[in-house]
């Protein structure tokens, strides 16, 4: 991106940004202006950029757990597996990390998704339902910070609302930091602190 | 870590008929190349002579027998002249006679309460020109032992004619040589009884060959002082291969022992024969190799989306390449075992007909070797390249 197009950031070209565990941060951006990557360079898939990211946590097992110990990651393309279940995609998740029983993992689903929906195959879920399956998947691990990539683009205020509860509930639990990044400012969550990237 | 719906998602991107395939012409190249290989081992002894108890680079030379020399003897012995001028040939590296026996010798074997006898003859060489165990091939005046080396044609003539034709059993150069019989020498009014073993065979000498100590002292002691002059020759070469010698033999109306120069011709055969086996049977493995190489890489770029997804929510290369791994592994596995199986069953076809004849390690060992280092090297070689296949698809 141009100097101009970044010039009212508050993110990139500044020296320092930092993100405290424990806070909720929320991203706005118009589309193309880097949303996603910000959140790929944090989570490390994407190394195309100037500058460092630390992670200042105390992390024992280093740089191999990153991504199912410290960091979740709800993806903007949802990285969903069509030809599982809505029920195996979660699973699959958690038996990496073994973090919620089967129960809790039906309940959550269950408080978001008809109970008819839960055992089809992903591919034939529509967009809004796929999306409230990766949010629950993003739930299933110990995590210091949550990072969520337009969560809502694709559900009513009223399901979103469901979803933000439960996203709420989870990180507070367990005392993590919550980065969500939108086109436009979404209400529906507590943010501590808003940027404009 | 539990792993069944992982195996799930991947169990679908494999291509069964590929696997099959590979299966297939691994087992193909792989039995081929260790049936070659423990061929080469079990019958390169045979070939190369080494039961030979002769020194290798040598022949045995006689005078061409003519209807001239039929009636007048003195033709088939060597002369001053002729020895020389045969040792000052380059391609000759030392001349040794043959010394006869000037006495009566009979062998008198026992079988099953019957005493067969016969009348037969003695020859002996230099000790240096034969390869027999030293404690085997000793003569001493006192003791009543006389080791015997015979024709190798001997035993195959009975093996392979007599046995063969009267329903009788074989016999292996290691069984010979326990039997025992005694041997009657006599002559000058004296005689006298000895306890005889065959130590060793030939293929080169047509003659029944005692200790040279012996046949010195047996002809000053039964001899009849008769003349000494040779009939037949042993001739070293320095290079048997040298094309001079079938001409100057040819030329001076000689006749030499052609199995050294025809059984290094076989040797030579065998040997390009198996090398032609083993390079085809090699260029089938690899062929394999590089065929499931491509099959995987075809399987990593078809699923990249699904192994980019599962890395992106937090399987680890290690994790994805696991089940591959597994697979590849297990299928390579059971393709050697089944080449293997093949080739010592194939082995032992032949092993049946040659151990009874010859000396043979009835193992197998060789297989079993090459085998397990084909595991030893593929199994991780596919380890490593499946890993690299799809850390790479992550780029």
């Amino acid at each position: 991106m141009s100097e101009p197009e970044v010039a009212g950031s508050d993110i990139y070209l500044r020296p320092e940004l930092r993100f405290e565990q424990g806070k909720k941060y929320m991203v706005c951006a118009k589309s193309g202006h880097g949303k996603s990557s910000l959140l790929n360079f944090i989570y490390g898939i994407n190394k195309e950029y100037e500058g460092t990211i630390e992670m200042l946590s105390e992390n024992e097992e280093g740089q191999k757990s990153l991504g199912t110990h410290i960091l979740s990651y709800m993806f903007q393309d949802l990285c969903l597996f069509p030809e599982l279940t809505a029920i195996e995609n979660v699973q699959l998740k958690n038996d990496l990390t073994n973090f919620k029983s089967d129960s809790e993992i039906e309940k959550m689903l269950t408080a978001l998704l008809p109970a008819e929906k839960r055992h089809q195959p992903v591919a034939s879920l529509s967009l809004g339902q796929q999306q409230r399956v990766a949010a629950v998947r993003a739930l299933c691990q110990p995590m210091q910070f949550l990072m969520m990539d337009e969560p809502f683009s694709h559900l009513d205020k009223e399901t979103a609302q469901k979803v933000a509860d439960m996203v709420v509930a989870e990180v507070d639990r367990q005392g993590a930091g919550l980065i969500v990044t939108a086109l436009d400012p979404i209400e529906m969550l507590p943010f501590d602190i808003k940027l404009n990237l | 870590m539990n792993t069944h719906l992982l195996r799930k998602l991947q169990r679908k991107t494999l291509i069964p008929t590929q696997i099959a395939g590979y299966i297939a012409t691994l087992l193909v190249g792989l039995a081929i190349v260790l049936l070659s290989l423990q061929a080469y081992c079990d019958l390169r002894p045979l070939l190369t002579q080494q039961t030979d108890v002769f020194k290798a680079h040598t022949v045995t030379v006689s005078k061409n027998v003519t209807m001239f020399k039929t009636a007048n003897k003195e033709g088939i012995y060597f002369d001053d002249k002729e020895l020389t001028s045969l040792n000052e040939q380059p391609f000759v590296k030392e001349v040794a006679h043959f010394t006869s026996a000037q006495f009566n010798t009979e062998a008198a074997v026992s079988f099953g309460g019957q005493t067969l006898r016969t009348d037969f003859f003695f020859e002996s060489v230099p000790d240096e020109y034969l390869d027999v165990e030293s404690s085997d091939w000793h003569w001493d005046s006192t003791a009543n032992y006389l080791p015997l080396v015979i024709p190798e044609d001997y035993l195959n003539l009975y093996n392979f004619g007599f046995a063969e034709s009267q329903s009788m059993p074989v016999v292996s150069e290691a069984m010979l040589s326990q039997i025992t019989f005694n041997v009657v020498v006599s002559g000058n009014g004296k005689q006298r009884v000895y306890d005889s073993r065959i130590v060793g065979l030939s293929s080169k000498i047509n003659s029944i060959l005692v200790p040279n100590d012996f046949l010195q002292w047996a002809n000053a002691e039964f001899g009849n002082s008769g003349d000494k002059r040779s009939s037949r020759l042993l001739v070293e070469f320095t290079d048997a291969s040298d094309e001079r010698i079938p001409s100057y033999f040819e030329g001076h109306g000689l006749n030499l022992s052609q199995n050294e120069l025809e059984s290094s011709k076989i040797a030579f055969l065998f040997r390009v024969g198996i090398m032609f086996l083993i390079a085809i049977a090699t260029i089938i493995i690899i062929l394999s190799i590089a065929f499931i190489v491509m099959s995987l890489n075809l399987i990593v770029q078809r699923n990249r989306n699904l192994f980019v997804n599962l890395y992106k929510i937090g399987y680890t290369p290690r994790q994805i390449a696991r089940f591959y791994q597994t697979v590849i592994g297990i299928v390579t596995l059971c393709s050697i075992a089944a080449a293997a199986t093949v080739a010592l069953m194939t082995r032992n076809l032949y092993v049946e007909k040659l151990a009874s004849l010859f000396d043979i390690d009835k193992g197998g060992s060789t297989i079993l070797a090459c085998a397990v280092i084909s595991a030893i090297v593929l199994v991780p070689l596919y380890n490593m390249l499946i890993l690299r296949m799809i850390k790479k698809s992550f780029r």
